[in-house]
């Protein structure tokens, strides 16, 4: 378990008790209106939420990845959807802050304390295999012209700004800023998923958008570099929200079974009803420290984009699996709309496939495994 | 105008234990925080502050890492700390406590308003307050759940149960404020981290000119004899049939049975 500093204890305290007194309280409401309803979102930006990873130098609070991700985890404890709303906003901070040039990062990221950025690869032809990409960005004098379509952003719609992965030659790839306001920039449908209902995820095109050459991220051809840092940054957050929903599910299975009677027993003392109960808790457990872990590796400036990719395997899997659990426990209230359960496991069930499938992910696994032994 | 703000740091959880000896609260090991009551005090300095101008200090007395209660204060917007910790201060009852944080007081100079929580959470006594507003010979609005302050007067009104009473006092004045007085927004991530960065004062009781004998425990005449945790019954919930003429005539003989009507 990682030990909190001061500063990132009193962060914590101040996280937890928002998300106790904003989010949770309109969780329901969150997933069955599809949007973060009673002002949540306004409420994110007045308090600070979107710089809190953010350097002082463009206005932000400047605290580390391990306080990010504990900010993650407390946010989802109250609602999947606000978490993952804010993890793809600092992802994409995060590869400004690696690869953006300092005259593009000083235009722009003052403007990240009050809107969204969104880090977009995903096309109709392909998500991770970035070959069959078909947007294109051409250099045309000191700018670059931009074309295509891009899907499944998450924050589509709600974000204002967004990093594109497009082709700059034939299997050269690269990473651009565009932002809203620009000539040939449009949004697209907005997507109807199954589960993180509150968090939306929309498609967009740029048809000639005109940028400037500091809008390159890095170099020309680190494109697939500025994608891997991108997954490996979102999956420690995506970890640390497959905990907050384990933890809203332990909540949820443990109150009732422990109210709830069976004969002259309470169902904590059934041991069908324990094991279940036990596998949540170990669940909670397991995933809060492989995020935690991948947290601390990143602040240490060691590689973490396996022990990334484990926490979002792992916990993304058991968040379904203990859900189920708890939908169990409580039985019909756990299978009715009107109760938290069913939406929870609903939330957990994106984790799977946001941010790099599973699949994708133990490959990635397998890889490293397999580079560092053989 | 200067105005000081006096905080508690108490435990974060509400699992408080008791040293089986000293019958006081253990604190050693226990993450802190500030006791909320005196966020509402913080909150009201500040909104004093912004309508006539000058400084909120805050003030806490206790062991080193109470320095986390003053960072919060200066997360809200305090402008500077004092945190007083010395050995002679250990075990200061609520007397000794009061005397102590009213000598911090006049050492500062000037202070024209003195605000406090109007308990802390931990020990629930309610009493630093009026102590250091007698030590310092101030007038006193305790429980306030309304300020406004025109030239020198403050007016400001006490919810007590069903009695309202409204108060008006002259500066220097000491306040204890109460939760309905305002309500305190959330800490903003980039404070949290200015306030780690803000230097915090530490007084001694050399730094004092206090009298020894009213410091820590020989200045405290409380003697705590027996503390005891109120006993927990576990009682059956009885729930009422689903017809409402039915449940009316339940609850009536059960009530009856009891000899409550």
């Amino acid at each position: 378990m990682v030990d909190l500093t001061a500063a990132q204890l009193m962060l914590h305290q101040m996280v937890r008790e928002f998300s106790e007194k904003e989010i949770r309280p309109n969780d329901m409401a969150i997933d069955q209106q599809r949007f973060f309803v009673n002002g949540i979102y306004q409420k994110l930006i007045d308090n600070g939420f979107l710089g809190l990873m953010l350097p002082e130098q463009y206005g932000g609070a400047g605290f580390d990845a391990i306080a990010t991700a504990q900010t993650i985890y407390d946010l989802a404890v109250g609602n999947a959807s606000v978490a993952v709303t804010l993890e793809g906003h600092y992802k994409t901070l995060d590869q400004l802050l690696k690869y953006g040039q300092p005259s593009l990062l000083e235009r722009y990221l003052p403007s990240a304390n009050q809107r969204i950025f969104a880090f977009s690869m995903t096309e109709p032809s392909g998500g991770s295999d970035h070959s069959t990409l078909g947007s294109t960005a051409v250099r045309q004098g000191e700018n670059w012209v931009l074309n295509g379509n891009k899907i499944m952003i998450t924050n589509g719609g709600l974000a204002e700004v967004y990093c594109v992965l497009v082709k700059t030659a034939p299997e050269e790839f690269s990473v651009f800023l565009i932002d809203q306001n620009m000539p040939g920039f449009k949004f697209g449908k907005r997507e109807n998923f199954l589960g993180l209902t509150g968090t939306p995820i929309a498609e967009i095109f740029m048809e000639n958008i005109v940028v400037p050459a500091d809008h390159l991220l890095g170099k020309v051809g680190q494109g697939h570099e500025i994608g891997d840092s991108a997954h490996a940054d979102a999956r420690i957050l995506m970890g640390a929200v497959a905990a907050g929903i384990i933890e809203h599910e332990l909540e949820i299975a443990v109150a009732y079974a422990y109210q709830r009677k069976s004969g002259q027993f309470r169902l904590t003392e059934l041991q069908a009803i324990q094991r279940k109960l036990a596998d949540i808790a170990l669940a909670k457990e397991t995933t809060t420290l492989l995020y935690q872990e991948a947290a601390a590796l990143k602040q240490q400036r060691r590689p973490y984009a396996e022990v990334a990719a484990m926490a979002k395997t792992h916990g993304s899997r058991q968040a379904v699996r203990a859900g189920d659990d708890a939908l169990q426990i409580l039985a019909g209230y756990g299978y009715s709309l009107d109760y938290p359960v069913e939406h929870l496991i609903r939330d957990a069930r994106a984790l799977e496939i946001a941010e790099g499938t599973v699949e994708k992910m133990r490959g990635e696994i397998t890889k490293l495994e397999v580079a560092t032994r053989i | 105008m200067k105005i000081v703000v006096c905080i508690k740091q108490v435990p974060e959880s509400n699992q408080v234990k008791l040293d089986p000896v000293t019958h006081n609260l253990v604190r050693q090991g226990v993450a802190g925080k500030i006791n909320p009551f005196d966020r509402h005090a913080i909150q009201a300095a500040l909104a004093i502050k912004a309508q006539v101008g000058g400084e909120v200090i805050v003030i806490s007395m206790g062991p080193a890492d109470n320095e986390y209660c003053l960072r919060e204060g200066l997360a809200m917007g305090a402008d500077r700390a004092i945190l007083l910790s010395a050995r002679a201060f250990a075990g200061s009852d609520t007397l000794a406590t009061g005397y102590t944080l009213s000598q911090a007081i006049r050492k500062l100079g000037a202070v024209e308003l003195v605000f406090f929580g109007r308990q802390a959470v931990d020990a629930d006594t309610g009493q630093v307050g009026p102590i250091v507003a007698e030590f310092l010979g101030w007038p006193q609005l305790t429980l306030a759940s309304s300020l406004t302050l025109k030239d020198r007067r403050l007016e400001g009104m006490r919810r007590l149960g069903d009695l309202e009473q409204t108060v008006a006092l002259t500066l220097p004045a000491v306040v204890t404020a109460s939760n309905d007085l305002n309500q305190p927004g959330y800490l903003q991530p980039r404070m949290i981290k200015a306030s780690f960065q803000q230097e915090i004062t530490v007084w001694q009781e050399t730094d004092l000119a206090a009298d020894p004998l009213r410091l820590g425990v020989s200045g405290s005449p409380t003697v705590v004899r027996k503390v005891m945790a109120p006993q927990r019954k576990q009682q059956e919930t009885v729930f009422l049939a689903t017809d409402p003429q039915q449940a009316a005539l339940d609850l009536h003989a059960a009530l009856h049975a009891k000899n409550l009507i």
